[in-house]
């Protein structure tokens, strides 16, 4: 098993009273492509705020690179600097896009040129060379996406994980993040995509965790995809 | 009709001819308005943060209170700090009743609750995805912090100019805890109530111009933070 690794074991996670995700065992490799796929409401968004450390459950265990998580202030800056967050409807901040891409980048040391750098790796990556001095508040939906997805690739991550992020993005998005998130792999990132639309996983070549009111209903690795019989891949056997 | 229109020639000559005065009363108002401001700015951007940032059973009572306190009428505040800088106050021996301390003091009592409440209000405002957009970054609840009041900024900066707004155009306790002395704790609210009564018509106006200039000029600067902090 190579780079970082998550192991979540009998997590249940709730929202005022309410259990919202409730997983047995779950385990998530280095240089992984995964697609978390379900309806609205499915458990997505909390499972993958569980993974970026932003909400401790209130059952289980969960293990990143080995280690018992231990929900303590300390622990969770350090874990938080290997993992990364793009949210669906991602919130850039005040000024521009350069600030904005070095955001995460200086947070974790990166200063002087090896930050400008950085920023210009990363504006290339999502296509948008030459965005730096752009303000941030006055992109589209489109871009505005791409520039927090070059934030996070701006830190560096061991794991990335993105909440939507082909939602309501234009055609030329979708390719260039779809590719992206190809190449990442590829460098050994893992990467959890969540998304409601059932042929990701499919299109991507990528594993695909499937969920229903926060119940895991299905794990297929990408070969096993097509053979899977869930409603959502006859649908997409059909088309 | 006729005299109205002399006492405002009367009026803009001495604010021109830069009366002796209108300038110590106005600057008694604008040195103290500004001390209340910074000392209130100290604790009441704070307050609004804190209260805004926390959950604590108590919250919703304390916001309630907070609503109430920037109700306080001013010559009530003036009358319970009197009560403690007199001699026999807790504080009178400080020796501060009549001093521009005292009113320092009056008034930044005054300002906290307003500026707290502003600073509540941009808290509330604030798009709550900031601080977990900061956190998943890796930056520490020090710098996610320094981020958010850095978002809300002009929020902030609303929240100091309305407080000052409120204590440059008081009169309660500025006329109850200054004493109102020429030369010395004359502000302009109190010197236009003054001089008005004595019938000096013309000197009450061009304190009155003065303050309604410093007044709108705070208004509009107001309304550009307020726009500008519109998403």
């Amino acid at each position: 098993m190579r780079g970082p690794f998550y192991h979540l074991a009998g997590v249940e996670a709730r929202y005022h009273g309410k259990a919202a995700l409730m997983v047995d065992e779950l385990a998530l490799r280095g240089g992984q492509l995964n697609v978390v796929a379900g309806l609205n409401g499915s458990g997505k968004s909390t499972l993958l705020n569980v993974l970026a450390f932003l909400m401790q459950p209130t059952q289980g265990t969960v293990k990143f690179s080995g280690k018992r998580v231990r929900w303590d202030r300390a622990q969770l800056r350090e874990l938080r600097q290997s993992v990364t967050l793009v949210h669906q409807e991602p919130f850039l901040f005040r000024g521009s896009v350069a600030l904005n891409v070095a955001y995460g980048a200086k947070a974790r040391g990166v200063v002087g040129s090896a930050l400008q750098e950085r920023v210009r790796e990363s504006l290339e990556l999502v296509g948008l060379s030459g965005f730096e001095a752009r303000s941030a508040n006055r992109l589209s939906g489109g871009e505005a996406r791409r520039v927090a997805l070059a934030r996070a690739l701006a830190c560096n991550p061991e794991v990335i994980l993105l909440d939507e992020p082909l939602a309501y993005v234009d055609e030329l998005s979708t390719r260039i993040i779809e590719t992206l998130l190809v190449t990442l792999v590829d460098r050994g990132v893992l990467v959890v995509v969540s998304s409601h639309d059932p042929t990701l996983g499919l299109r991507l070549n990528a594993r695909t965790i499937r969920l229903r009111q926060g119940r895991l209903i299905q794990d297929s690795e990408p070969q096993e995809n097509y053979a899977v019989k869930s409603p959502e891949n006859r649908a997409y056997a059909i088309l | 009709m006729g005299s109205l229109s002399q006492s405002v020639v009367t009026a803009l000559s001495l604010i021109f001819a830069g009366d002796r005065e209108v300038y110590a009363a106005v600057w008694t108002s604008v040195s103290t308005a500004a001390w209340s401001t910074v000392i209130a700015s100290l604790f009441g951007l704070p307050i609004g943060m804190a209260i805004g940032l926390s959950n604590f059973p108590l919250k919703r009572f304390t916001v309630i209170l907070l609503n109430s306190l920037m109700a306080m009428p001013t010559v009530v505040l003036g009358l319970l700090v009197f009560g403690l800088l007199s001699r026999q106050g807790m504080l009178g021996s400080f020796g501060l009743l009549f001093t521009p301390k005292a009113i320092i003091v009056g008034q930044s009592l005054l300002a906290t609750p307003i500026i707290a409440n502003y600073a509540l209000s941009s808290v509330r405002a604030a798009d709550i995805r900031i601080l977990p957009t900061a956190l998943t970054l890796g930056a520490g609840p020090m710098q996610s912090f320094t981020q958010l009041t850095n978002e809300i900024r002009f929020g902030m900066m609303a929240a100091v100019i309305a407080g000052f707004g409120r204590v440059i155009s008081e009169v309660g306790v500025a006329m109850m805890l200054g004493g109102n002395i020429r030369w010395y704790t004359r502000t302009m609210t109190t010197a236009i109530a003054l001089e008005t009564s004595k019938g000096e018509f013309a000197f009450g106006l061009a304190l009155g111009i003065v303050l309604m200039l410093i007044s709108f000029s705070i208004n509009i600067g107001l309304s550009f933070m307020q726009e500008e902090h519109q998403p």
